[in-house]
């Protein structure tokens, strides 16, 4: 591990920022300094994996790995011109529901994992998902809730989707408090969890496959 | 076998760690009841005429205490009652439960900018900020005063006259809430983490701040809704466990000390505290068996969402009461079978030598199931029988 990604797994921010600047004033090529941070954020999911980290650990250690982006990003553009995200999810939180913290979380991680995030915010009707589907094509589509009514809304928003054809063309994930308590079979997302971590790693698997198969 | 005690003596029993007659059952109502009841949020929280008619419709899902819903006095265990509301909570949508409408809940946004500054000038720099833009300056005078002054009383008689023709005991009488809850509202989880971990010192100095604020109301509002008269009033039900997410480490500087001191505080005023403490605080019990430390016995319950109870009880039993926690996804979509046979393996876990209340996590939620309700009170008959 490098000291970028060192300080990014002890939740150092200071560290951090220094070993960037000084990436910065050795002329490093940026993008492996991001991959490099990711690596520390690898490290830091390993963690709250194994129950050493908790969530505020998490979200500092994002927090933190935006921090360092912010510096990278105008130097990026310098020695690569505009990069594309690897991918793309849009995340809302179903009708009804007003709940958020669970969705702000996985968009943050997504991000800091390089993929577009594309939030509707909180409430959102079922046909605003089917519409932003139509609108932005992502890879992904994320339903958020807490409340034991919002289940029902999850899979109205699924349904919604294969009644408009769109079905096929997006990966749906589930997550909240809530979907960990219903049995599976009960949902008709293709994925749910409770833990934004797993979250999010299913995501990204997701999108690599899919760049995989359109490669 | 018959009851053979009072709901409330039941539950005495249960806070001072002694077997009653059978194990009670006391699921938190919420929303639920005025749902049932056919009355619309907007009623359940301006008219308590309304909301204890339609409590009276509910007998048969209400076990050993009901929720007089302070929530709705003071709304989530703000300071002020007149004009919280205003800046914490979405109320847009009163009339209805979803998905057509909201419950009322919190939007994550960052209303303390400078902590220090709450400090030095009090929370009316944030009741009366303009940038909320939040129609709080639109309110007259008159509304204010109502709702400080006689509102309260109002809503207070409504429950003692509710108590007397039921006989069924107050869950609570005020409602406290933690610092770092408090905080969490009004800077939002992620303000909030970042200070936690670059400015911890003014994240310690606003809590210490906060204590006296919350703990005074908190007994006020008891002492109005009948605290020594009417039974469940002298109850504070303190509220949250925290932010989502603590770590033991973070838990214990940041959370437990402060918890403690509040704790203790109440206690030592005459009062009883419900720790209604979501989350799952499996990693934080050690912590938590010294809630009562220094404090004379049977005051304090531990009310978890997402603790594991068998861990609860083995670390916790003997020294505090239990509370917990059939899951609220099984009252919605779950059978009465399914409802029974959690009960009663939360009942032979937790129940032995007394000091246990079975009980729902966090709430029943407003969707659930009656028949679902009406086995968890079943179950404490059938399983609970000391």
């Amino acid at each position: 591990m490098g000291k970028l990604s060192e300080a990014i797994a002890v939740l150092d921010k200071q560290g951090v920022l220094q070993a960037v600047e000084e990436g910065i004033a050795a002329n490093l090529d940026p993008l492996l300094m991001i991959d490099e941070a990711r690596f520390g954020l690898e490290v830091v999911g390993e963690k709250f994996d194994r129950g050493e980290y908790f969530l505020m650990e998490l979200m500092r250690a994002a927090q933190i790995f935006q921090s360092a982006a912010g510096l990278l990003a105008p130097k990026i553009e310098e020695f690569h011109g505009k990069v594309q995200a690897k991918g793309k999810v849009l995340l809302g939180t179903v009708a009804g529901d007003i709940h958020d913290l669970g969705k702000n979380i996985v968009k943050i991680l997504l991000e800091c994992r390089g993929i577009e995030v594309i939030d509707l915010g909180v409430d959102v009707r079922t046909q605003k998902f089917v519409k932003a589907v139509e609108e932005y094509q992502p890879d992904v589509i994320g339903l958020s809730a807490l409340l034991t009514a919002s289940v029902a809304e999850m899979n109205k928003v699924v349904e919604a989707l294969e009644q408009a054809g769109l079905r096929k063309a997006v990966k749906v994930i589930v997550g909240g408090g809530i979907v960990g308590e219903i049995q599976r079979s009960a949902l008709k997302a293709d994925h749910a969890t409770i833990d934004a971590n797993e979250g999010v790693r299913t995501i990204e698997g997701w999108i690599d496959e899919r760049a995989i198969q359109v490669a | 076998m018959s009851d053979t005690l009072t709901r409330f003596e039941r539950l005495e029993r249960a806070w001072r760690l002694e077997e009653a007659d059978r194990v009670p059952v006391a699921p938190i109502l919420c929303y639920i009841i005025p749902y049932l009841g056919r009355i619309s949020i907007w009623d359940m929280f301006t008219r308590p005429d309304l909301l204890v008619q339609a409590t009276k419709q509910c007998l048969d899902i209400i076990g050993d205490n009901i929720d007089p819903n302070i929530t709705t006095l003071n709304h989530l265990g703000l300071f002020g009652r007149a004009g919280w509301d205003q800046v914490t909570l979405d109320w847009r949508i009163w009339e209805h439960y979803p998905p057509d409408g909201n419950l009322p809940s919190l939007y994550e946004k960052t209303i303390i900018d400078d902590y220090d500054d709450v400090m030095r000038r009090g929370f009316s720099t944030i009741l009366f900020n303009k940038k909320l833009n939040n129609g709080i300056h639109a309110r007259n005078i008159d509304d204010f005063l109502y709702y400080q002054f006689e509102y309260p009383m109002i809503y207070a008689n409504a429950w003692r006259k509710f108590v007397e023709d039921t006989g069924i005991p107050l869950l609570m009488g005020g409602r406290a809430c933690h610092p770092l809850d408090m905080l969490q509202y009004y800077r939002g989880i992620s303000q909030l983490t970042s200070d936690i971990f670059e400015v911890p010192e003014k994240v310690h100095a606003i809590c210490e701040w906060f204590i006296d604020y919350e703990t005074k109301r908190a007994m006020d509002d008891a002492m109005i809704m009948g605290a020594g008269e009417v039974p469940g009033a002298e109850i504070i039900f303190f509220v949250n466990g925290g932010p989502p997410g603590m770590s033991p480490g973070i838990f214990k500087e940041f959370f437990w000390p402060y918890a403690k001191k509040m704790v203790d505080n109440f206690v030592k005023s005459g009062f009883k505290v419900w720790n209604h403490w979501d989350g799952d605080h499996t990693p934080n019990l050690e912590t938590i068996a010294n809630i009562a430390d220094g404090l004379p016995k049977g005051r304090i319950v531990m009310d978890f969402e997402k603790t594991d109870m068998k861990r609860a009880k083995e670390v916790l039993g003997g020294k505090v009461c239990i509370y917990g926690n059939v899951p609220s996804a099984l009252y919605c979509y779950g059978s009465p079978e399914e409802v029974d046979a959690y009960c009663k393996k939360l009942i032979a876990e937790c129940a032995a030598g007394g000091g246990y209340i079975l009980g729902s996590e966090c709430e029943v939620p407003w969707d659930a199931r009656p028949e679902n309700i009406r086995a968890m009170l079943k179950a404490a008959e059938k399983y609970g029988v000391y």
